[in-house]
């Protein structure tokens, strides 16, 4: 840390309590998912059961990663998500024989990326509210897919990249490779990058960005395209891997993303985050999910205590601010 | 105010003391404001001011002290608890809807209610009383965003008046206004002190304290210093009292020579702000915009910036004509605003000082991919120190800054991106004596260096001290142009009341 000379009646050096409180959260809380595992079943700290874990939850945390850029940036949520997975899965599969999987997956990716940009226009540059905007291209597009393949399933040919995608590498799954990969690329994109800084500005005083030249209404957009790409990526992904995609594949998954980079400690009032927090926020709820399940809980439990969770957490930010002075 | 009894204590606050991380913000600050006076409160930037304040209103815990109202002790201070027991808050900033009539900003929160409806009639009634009270002609049934800023201040007023307080805190209430509209403000406040309200009266304009106060309490550095008799105190005592030292020069002005035209602007209009509009600014010069507030000013800045476009005319930058349409073209070609509404448009309150300070020029100091953050950080630290930015921790989200620190960290942005014409919309406001002077002394070496400033001010001293020549608009058309050989307060006031027009 660069601490400069304090001045004469500086008492510490430490930040607010909300910044410590999300700072070291995260691993404590991490630590103790695992402890209470561990405890409550013999298989839960096995390299098998973690593995799996991790692998299960990748591909939605991809879409986490992109969801980070939205809220950073004051654009609330993209409720989209569920379609976006459902058109990168079904054009994938559905163009398959035609183009061969390594084009058909290209033109899943683009086909989300492009509902990725529909919403970055409508929300970015016709200034129109994220949740209205993305809740009506979300149907939109799902209706869409669902038009493309009536209603049905998809089913994949054999290919070498879904073999590949199934596959590890050193032991550890090709999917949890993407989402390090995307981790990495997009961890210093917000925390590093002009993009980044311009992400925090416009979700901290979006007039005030505006009137210090940042481009507002790219950076706002920008996310939204992010996230539709993001999203096409795991429903190429799922389908290659199930060998098969049905329009209802991405359902949910918009919550689940919320829900981690919630738990991560970005702020839903944008202004505030990192993916790296989001990372640890996507560990915590595979993790959670996983011991409702070796806890014996019905699954369905999985919704409720995430939600607790999730309301927890934006209660305690909504406190910490109010603290700070910014009501 | 002298009265031959013992005056009732209205409030009494002792030995509050309260930190925040990394900084101790009141230390031991004993308060004591008597029914029926106005007490000011003055102090540099971050003297803890506010904080006061804001610990009266019940939004802040102290870390420890008391606070009795009317001879009762607070207990479980809460901002209702504060408002139930007669404390009223006006600051700087407005808290309306612009979009309810000003009878309903008047009982927002309580509004009247007869069965489960809003009486209306009572709501209007209450307000006009509240209103006719204050001594003003403003309709109750105007909408609020209808009303200029000096009668909307007077409905936040009244907005408190109407709950019946017997403790007023005014916060910077004059900052944003003119000289007319002050005056209105002190009638207002000397008939609610006469009907034994006690007002505390914060303010950096030391003669508005003299005018108004009855005694004066200096804060420096937290701590208490000195509770005085305005009568027995000059502004100078006072000064010297908040910053602990002497302070000589407080309106320094280079020698410069002109330069070449940096700025031209000709025929300039927007229907309903400004009309045919012509002004320039050349290098090494300092620029005023004078005017009353609603004359348009602050549109021609924004205009200027590309925030509301020119309707008509021409700008001219260096030479070059330039069609600018937003601020992002306006920082390409070289042109910077420090805007009036600093919490609106000039501040991100949960980014750093650094990443505030480095927004317009991030771009410029990364590499293809990433910021050089070591590169931000030395640049950064030597701007914070140039400019006095207290305390000097610019890893602090802004918002925690005082007032005077935020402004001088959105100015000090500016500076980084090395324009060519820097515009500066009430650029000392809410900043203290002292940095008063740091600004003017940077003002004056930016102009120094090459550059063009155009600078709007509503206080007169400051701008007849400051500038070169000064341009005064009327009702949104230039009534004078005026050297700075014949600049004097009156003549400035002549032609922006339209008592004079342009030769
Ligand atoms: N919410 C907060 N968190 C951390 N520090 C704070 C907070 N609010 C105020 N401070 C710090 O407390 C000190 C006193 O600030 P305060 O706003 O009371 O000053 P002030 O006298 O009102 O100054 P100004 O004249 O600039 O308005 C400053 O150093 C400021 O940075
Ligand atoms: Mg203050």
């Amino acid at each position: 840390m660069n601490q400069l000379v304090a001045p004469a009646r500086s008492l510490d050096k430490s930040t607010t309590p909300g910044a410590l409180f999300s700072t070291l959260s995260i691993p404590i809380a991490i630590l103790v998912l695992v402890v209470i595992g561990s405890v409550a079943s013999p298989s839960f700290l096995t390299v098998n059961n973690l593995t799996n874990v991790l692998n299960a939850n990748s591909a939605v945390g991809l879409i986490a990663l992109g969801m980070t850029f939205v809220m950073v940036s004051g654009g609330l949520a993209d409720l989209s998500v569920p379609a976006n997975v459902a058109m990168g899965a079904l054009v994938t599969l559905g163009a398959q024989e035609s183009m061969g999987t390594g084009l058909a997956a290209l033109m899943g990716l683009l086909v989300a990326s492009m509902g990725g940009v529909v919403n970055g226009i409508l929300i970015g540059y016709l200034r129109i509210n994220p949740i209205i905007a993305t809740l009506g291209t979300g149907s939109v597009l799902l209706g869409l897919s669902q038009l493309l393949v009536g209603g049905g399933i998809v089913y994949a040919q054999p290919s070498a990249l879904s073999t590949f995608v199934k596959s590890s590498i050193l032991g550890i799954p090709v999917f949890i490779w993407i989402f390090i990969f995307v981790a990495l690329i997009l961890h210093p994109l917000l925390a590093r990058t002009s993009f980044g800084r311009w992400s925090l500005a416009v979700g901290g005083n979006y007039q005030a960005a505006q009137a210090s030249a940042v481009p507002v209404r790219f950076t706002k957009a920008a996310a939204f395209a992010m996230t539709g790409f993001l999203a096409g990526l795991c429903g190429v992904l799922l389908a290659l891997s199930n060998g098969q995609a049905r329009p209802i594949i991405g359902t949910g998954y918009e919550f689940v993303a919320i829900t981690a980079v919630v738990i991560g400690g970005t702020s839903v009032f944008g202004g505030n985050g990192s993916v790296l927090r989001t990372v640890g926020g996507v560990l915590i709820t595979a993790l959670i999910g996983n011991l409702i399940i070796l806890l014996g809980f019905p699954s369905q439990a999985t919704g409720l205590i995430t939600g607790a969770i999730v309301l927890g957490a934006v209660g305690i930010d909504a406190y910490f601010r109010r603290k700070a002075g910014r009501l | 105010m002298t009265t031959e009894s013992t005056p009732a204590v209205a409030l009494r606050m002792t030995g509050i003391t309260k930190s925040f991380p990394g900084v101790m913000a009141l230390q031991d600050v004993d308060l004591e404001i008597n029914e029926g006076e106005v007490h000011a409160i003055v102090g540099e930037n971050g003297a803890g001011k506010s904080t006061l304040m804001k610990i009266l209103a019940g939004f802040y815990q102290p870390d420890k002290g008391e606070i009795e109202v009317g001879g009762r002790k607070a207990i479980h201070w809460t901002p209702r608890e504060a408002r139930s027991r007669g404390i009223g808050m006006i600051y700087q900033e407005l808290n309306l809807v612009p979009d309810l009539s000003v009878a309903e900003n008047i009982s927002l929160g309580a509004m009247p209610t007869r069965g489960p409806f809003v009486d209306y009639r009572a709501m209007n009634a209450k307000a006009d009383a509240v209103l006719r009270e204050l001594d003003t002609d403003i309709d109750p049934g105007t909408r609020l965003g209808d009303l200029s800023i000096s009668q909307q201040q007077l409905v936040e007023i009244a907005k408190v008046v109407a709950r019946q307080p017997n403790v007023v805190v005014f916060d910077e209430p004059t900052s944003s206004l003119g000289d007319k509209e002050t005056r209105v403000l002190f009638d207002v406040i000397t008939k609610m002190r006469d009907r034994g309200i006690a007002i505390i009266y914060i303010s950096h304009r030391l003669q508005e304290v003299m005018e108004i106060g009855d005694r004066v309490t200096v804060l420096r550095d937290g701590r208490h210093i000195e509770t005085r008799d305005v009568a027995g105190i000059t502004p100078d005592e006072m000064v010297s009292l908040m910053v602990g030292r002497d302070l000589n020069e407080m309106f320094p002005k280079f020698d410069l020579g002109l330069g070449e035209q940096v700025l031209a602007i000709e025929g300039a209009s927007r229907a309903g702000q400004f009309d045919n509009v012509t002004l320039d600014v050349r290098k090494h010069e300092i620029v005023g915009l004078a005017g009353l507030v609603g004359s348009g000013r602050t549109e021609v800045a924004r205009a200027l910036f590309g925030l509301d476009p020119l309707e008509e005319g021409t700008i001219t930058l260096a030479g070059k004509v330039l069609k600018i349409r937003s601020p992002r073209q306006a920082v390409a070609a070289g042109i910077a605003l420090v805007p009036e509404d600093r919490k609106g448009q000039g501040i991100i309150p949960g980014l750093s000082v650094r990443e505030n300070f480095t927004l317009p020029v991030i771009t410029r100091i990364t590499n293809a991919l990433l910021i050089f953050l070591g590169k931000e950080r030395k640049i950064v630290t030597e701007l914070a120190d140039r400019l006095k930015v207290n305390p000097p921790q610019v890893e602090r989200p802004l918002n925690v800054f005082s007032g005077g620190n935020q402004q001088k960290v959105v100015l000090g942005k500016w500076l980084l991106s090395e324009p060519k014409l820097l515009i500066l919309d009430e650029p000392t406001r809410g900043v203290d004596v002292g940095a008063k002077a740091d600004i003017h002394h940077i003002i004056g070496e930016f102009a120094q260096d090459g550059g063009g400033v155009l600078m709007i001010s509503s206080e007169l001293p400051e701008l007849l001290a400051v500038c070169d020549r000064i341009f005064v608009l009327h009702e949104g058309v230039i009534a004078a142009e005026i050297s700075r050989a014949d600049a004097t307060e009156e003549s400035v006031m002549r032609a922006a009341t339209g008592q004079e027009v342009a030769a």
